[in-house]
Parts: structure tokens; C-alpha cells; sequence
């Protein structure tokens, strides 16, 4: 596992959820509604993004050149180590406004942390499983783009997918789709029109036990789970990606 | 109107069948591997097949262009491979010394392929495609393969790609890839990994998916063979999936060139089990240097089914009866077309054509149509090229014609 990669995906796919778990999750919401305020990350020789609340929302985004709290890394894998708990993070700027590092996005990580690897049984209440795969397929698109951007096997993935768009979809449930343009792959979380090919899940509960590696994704495709359709070669490649996602976010 | 074909057995079987083996069905058979879109449209397992027809487990019949993905080029249960394969295996079949019926066989090909100075059996094309990128490392002593992008190879590790499940980047290490006719980028993969070539692989033409198929630009092949020549590297012919419906005397023949190593499974046998390659005289040392063997590669019923297959392949010469049967449906088939207002290219040789409605570039059309030819009768699949065998008739072709009618009529009105 290449901790380059794991770095872009623990930017803008894993905290990257936050902006589908404010928009979500009710309590969340509440809690940066009226905060104006940014937290811009660097990491050297890796991924540098902002995390923006504002207007009720959040937002990341590539990029550090607005932003009220920098926390720089001197490496991907201590970047990564804020992620998985081992490394405590120090602002190089923005030091009066850590008190909604200490507080508020604490709160947000730990909530995130809580959908995407619940408790045994949580799953069970149908507001939180909602919730919860909802951000994990959102996350799951940002991951796809970044291993298809970053990663070498990914790109090699990517290397083989045409231009378009590539629809992913759970009915009943959410939508998006991964674009590819000149083999970059870039997550979209909303609706897109004229699909060049798709893989829609046919429920959340079916989606759910793909992405929890509870079921077989070929298996799926043979008994219409998964429906596929367009160009394929897209979606095959998408697939391969898939595939990394697992062992990425395992 | 046809009747629309429904699948409750064949989904029935499938769900007993995805408890007790990986994905149910594995492979190019298997429905994910994306010719069968959707999935709903498509049987998924045979009850029999005769001649040219293949009938589902709910009983519903199709003229059948997949022919089990080439094998098939007589007719399914040819009267004269099956009896000389029942006459063999009266005597012996998988034995501890193998029977002279091997060598007859070898005889025969010898005679037959224009580049064959002896022949090695196997059982899948992808032994024998491994066995000849063997040969051919063993022959010069280098490491690197050069693929035509698109290629189809088989499935042992160096065939596959990087991002393949279970694949290594070591095991792809050695591979160099070029585009499909594009000579001069050939030329220069050669000019900066000089010396350390040891083969070029290649399918006589390019049949990918997902894409029409390509023929070899003209003079391709021979300024191909040309600089195998010139750098001691050996040209490999993979002609598993083409071989014999364009020419007995291998592909690379029918091209007008020769290749060092021809390979050779789908049609040889009828459907029996054995795969072979060929080659020329001065890399018979390096193949017998390998250590390449199977428990049933010398097994004597593919041999005798394999004898009577090419002989009655040449007796009816059989590749130029399988392309005109399959340039009467190539035009059938693109004039009814033109009747709704769709474009279908229909690319390839005709004897294993390859099918696409060129109206819409996601393919959802052309996996529609597809759809509702199958749902009535003509098994096509999406995106793989198609195979005609022997047996089919000029009613089956008209038949063929009809039901396709009928599918692009019900597309265009779902689309008009």
C-alpha cells in the first residue's frame, strides 16, 4: 500500500466525508451552522486541501492558500498517522481559533469515525445505516478518483478508461458518478445527465453488504444486484479500482 | 412477433450455482463479464445443442453465433468427429504411454499449417500461448514481450495486466505494448530495448471489444516479419480464436506472412479438448528444452477427434464457406439496419464477425438490440466477436435476419 495515495484518499475522501456527514446528519449540521472558518492542510510531498465551513455546509478542496488554521506535515505517513489516532496534529497558523479544532471538529471526526466503522448493531437503526452508507458511497467516489489519479496500479486502471461518465448509483439511494477526462478521474456527487455507462445497486441493504465485502461484487452483476450497462470497458475499470478501495480504507 | 423468452430455470440454477462454486459462473462465460447486458436478457446455461442451435435450460431454442466461444465450427455433435472420437475412446484414451494417434495428428497439422515443422498439444489456448512465449525466452535468451494493445492472450500472469486481481507488478515487468498497426511504434519499443526482445505475440488482427474490429494495415505483417528478422526476435501468432475460419494454413498465411510459433485451440478438435502449437524447425530444440506438461495433454480422443475435424474442414473448405456464410449475414444484417435508421458496423473477418450500432457511442442501443435478439432466439453476445459454423444454413441466416428485424423495430419504437 503506497501511503502517497493513502494520504490523498484520508484528504479528500475520508475527511473528505465530512461535508456529506454535515449535510446528512441533523446534529452535525447544527453544529457549524454560523462558523465561518477553514482548516488547511499541507503535507509534504503528499496532498494539501481545505477544509471549509461555511454557510452552514463544508467543503474540501484542493489547495491551502485560504485558510484560518494550517496544520503542516512533514510526511504522508504522519499525516496519515493523524488519521488512523497515532499523531497529534500542531497548528503552524491560526492558533486562536483552535478551540473549534479542539471542540467542534473533534466532535465532526468522531461522528465521522462512528458512521464509517460503527459499533456492532448501530446498523441496525435505519436513520444510522442510512446515514452511514450514504457517506461511505460518497467517500468510496472520492477514493475511486484519487487511487485512479495517484496510485500507480490505479493509474494503470485509469490509462484504460475513455472519456465520460461513469453513473454510480444506489436506488432509493444516492447518486454520483466518477468522470474520466484524458484518463483523470474526478468524483462527482450529484446527478450527471447522459451517462457513458453505470453500475447502479439495486438497494441500500445490497450496496451496503458489497461495500462491507459481505457479498461478491460478480456475483451481484450475475444475479442483477448490480446492474451494469454502456461501455463497459468503463466500468470494468472502475471496478479494478474498486478493488483498491477495499484495501486502502481496510 | 416472436415470442419473448423468459429464464426462470436458468436464474434458478444460477442462484444453486453461486453457493457452491466462485461467481457462479466463471470467466468469459460467466454474466459479468460484460457481453451479457443485461443480464436479464440472457440464458445462462445450455439443456443441448445440435448443429447450429443451442437450446436454454427453460427449452428455449437460438441459433447460436458464440459457437461455445469458437470450438464449435462444424456443428455442434458433428457425426464424424463424434464417431472418430467414440472409435478412439473404445481403445484407449488417457493412458500411462501415450497412442500413435498423437503423431498422426501432428503429421496432419504438419502437412496442414504452412509454418509448421512439428506440433506440441496442450489443452487451452493459454497453454499453448505460454508454452510459445516460453520457447521463444528459452530460443534467445531475453526477457521482454511485446503486446499489441487490446490483445487476448489467455490467463496465466504474464498475459494479464498490472491491475488485475491477484497479479504482480513482477509478473507484467517484461511486457512492452504498442498500438495495433502502428509500425513505426513498434519500430521504436525495438530501438530502446535493444536486444532484450525475445518475442512479439499477436492475433492476426485485432479483435478487442468494445471496438470494431481492425485488419492489418497493408504491408503490416511483412515489415513486422521483417524486423523479427532483423533482430532475432521470434514472432508468435496467436490464432486460438481465428484459426482455420480464415485460413487452414494458419492466419499468418491468409496474411501473407509466416510466423515462427503458431497457437492453436478453439477449432481444432470440434469442441474436444486439445490445443496445439506450431513452428518452424529452429525452435523444435527449445521447446523440447521445456518443462511444460499436463495429465491429460496426451490424452488420445481430442487426438482423433482433432484428425477428423481438419479433414472434413478441408474437405469442405471450410474457412471460405464460413466467411461466405458470414458475408450473406454481415449484408443482411447491416441493410435491415439501415431499415430502422441504425448504422451497424459489422467489422472483422465475416467468418468471425464482430457486431456494433454505431448510432451511439455508450453502446446502450447496440446492448438493447443485442438484448432483444437473444430474447427471441439469436444468441449473440455484446461485445465479443461472433463465430459461424459450418453447419448453419441459408434458412438459419434468413431466420437470423428476421428476428433481427424484429429486434431493431422494437428498439427504434422504444426509441422513436
Amino acid at each position: 500500500m503506497d501511503e502517497r495515495t493513502l494520504a490523498y484518499i484520508n484528504l479528500f475522501a475520508v475527511l473528505g466525508g465530512l461535508s456529506q456527514l454535515c449535510r446528512l446528519d441533523e446534529e452535525c449540521g447544527k453544529l457549524i451552522q454560523g462558523k465561518e472558518i477553514s482548516i488547511g492542510i499541507a503535507v509534504k510531498d503528499g496532498p494539501e486541501g481545505t477544509i471549509r465551513f461555511s454557510g452552514g455546509a463544508c467543503t474540501v478542496t484542493p489547495g491551502i492558500d485560504r485558510c484560518d488554521i494550517r496544520l503542516p506535515f512533514s510526511s504522508c505517513r504522519k499525516f496519515n498517522g493523524l488519521i488512523d489516532g497515532t499523531v497529534t496534529p500542531i497548528p503552524s497558523k491560526g492558533f486562536t481559533k483552535i478551540g473549534f479544532l479542539l471542540h467542534e471538529f473533534t466532535a465532526l471526526t468522531d461522528k465521522l469515525t462512528a458512521y464509517l466503522r460503527p459499533a456492532e448493531g448501530s446498523l441496525e437503526d435505519e436513520s444510522f445505516f442510512t446515514v452511514s452508507t450514504a457517506i461511505m458511497f460518497h467517500l468510496i467516489l472520492d477514493a475511486v478518483a484519487q487511487i485512479g489519479n495517484v496510485d500507480k496500479v490505479g493509474r494503470a486502471s485509469a490509462s484504460y478508461i475513455v472519456d465520460g461518465d461513469v453513473r454510480v448509483a444506489i436506488q432509493g439511494g444516492p447518486e454520483g458518478a466518477v468522470h474520466a477526462r484524458d484518463h483523470k478521474l474526478t468524483a462527482i456527487h450529484a446527478p450527471v445527465d447522459n451517462p457513458t455507462s453505470y453500475m447502479v445497486f439495486s438497494n441500500m441493504r445490497d450496496a451496503r453488504d458489497l461495500f462491507d465485502g459481505k457479498v461478491n461484487a460478480v456475483v451481484c452483476v450475475g444475479l442483477g444486484k448490480v446492474r451494469i450497462g454502456g461501455m463497459i470497458s468503463m466500468v470494468d475499470n472502475v471496478n479494478r479500482i474498486l478493488d483498491r478501495v477495499s484495501m486502502y480504507l481496510a | 412477433m416472436r415470442k419473448v423468452y423468459e429464464y426462470p430455470k436458468s436464474r434458478a440454477a444460477f442462484e444453486r450455482a453461486c453457493q457452491v462454486i466462485p461467481s457462479g459462473i466463471y470467466g468469459h462465460q460467466g454474466p459479468a463479464e460484460g457481453c451479457y447486458v443485461p443480464v436479464e436478457a440472457f440464458p445462462l446455461y445450455s439443456s443441448k445443442a445440435q448443429g447450429s442451435y443451442l437450446w436454454d435450460l427453460d427449452g428455449n431454442k437460438y441459433i447460436d453465433y458464440m459457437a461455445a466461444y469458437g470450438p464449435n465450427v462444424l456443428g455442434y455433435n458433428d457425426p464424424e468427429v463424434d464417431e472418430a472420437a467414440a472409435r478412439q475412446r473404445a481403445i484407449s484414451d488417457c493412458t500411462t504411454l501415450p497412442n500413435p494417434v498423437m503423431i498422426d495428428f501432428a503429421d496432419l497439422l504438419v502437412e496442414t499449417v504452412d509454418c509448421a515443422d512439428w506440433a506440441f498439444f496442450a489443452k487451452n489456448g493459454n497453454d499453448v500461448t505460454t508454452c510459445a512465449v516460453m520457447t521463444a525466452r528459452a530460443y534467445t535468451h531475453r526477457k521482454k514481450i511485446v503486446f499489441f494493445k487490446g490483445y487476448y492472450h489467455g490467463v496465466s500472469p504474464w498475459t494479464q495486466k498490472i491491475d488485475y486481481a491477484g497479479i504482480l507488478e513482477e509478473d507484467v515487468a517484461n511486457n512492452l505494448y504498442v498500438d495495433w498497426n502502428d509500425f513505426d511504434g513498434l519500430s521504436e519499443v525495438f530501438e530502446q530495448n535493444k536486444g532484450e526482445i525475445a518475442c512479439i505475440i499477436a492475433q492476426p488482427y485485432m479483435h478487442g471489444n468494445f471496438a470494431d474490429n481492425q485488419l492489418p494495415a497493408p504491408g503490416f505483417w511483412q515489415k513486422v516479419r521483417k524486423l523479427c528478422d532483423d533482430t532475432g526476435t521470434v514472432l508468435i501468432i496467436d490464432d486460438v480464436r481465428a484459426g482455420f475460419r480464415l485460413d487452414l494454413a494458419g492466419s499468418d498465411h491468409y496474411f501473407g506472412f509466416k510466423a515462427d510459433l503458431i497457437c492453436f485451440c478453439k477449432a481444432l478438435a470440434n469442441g474436444y479438448n486439445v490445443s496445439a502449437l506450431c513452428g518452424r524447425e529452429f525452435l523444435k530444440n527449445s521447446v523440447s528444452s521445456l518443462s511444460f506438461t499436463g495429465s491429460y495433454w496426451m490424452s488420445a480422443v481430442p487426438f482423433a477427434a482433432g484428425i477428423a475435424c481438419i479433414n472434413k474442414m478441408k474437405r469442405l473448405g471450410c474457412p471460405q464457406l464460413l466467411i461466405d456464410q458470414g458475408t450473406k449475414l454481415k449484408k443482411g444484417l447491416i441493410t435491415t439496419a439501415l431499415k430502422y435508421g441504425f448504422d451497424l458496423h459489422v467489422s472483422g473477418v465475416p467468418s468471425l464477425f464482430y457486431l456494433r450500432i454505431a448510432d451511439d457511442p455508450t453502446l446502450m442501443l447496440h446492448q438493447e438490440w443485442i438484448a432483444e435478439c437473444v430474447k427471441r432466439g439469436v444468441f449473440f453476445t455484446n461485445h465479443h466477436n461472433h463465430f459461424i459454423n459450418a453447419s448453419l444454413t441459408d434458412e438459419d441466416i434468413e431466420d437470423t435476419l428476421e428476428i433481427a428485424d424484429e429486434a431493431f423495430m422494437v428498439v427504434r419504437e422504444r426509441h422513436s
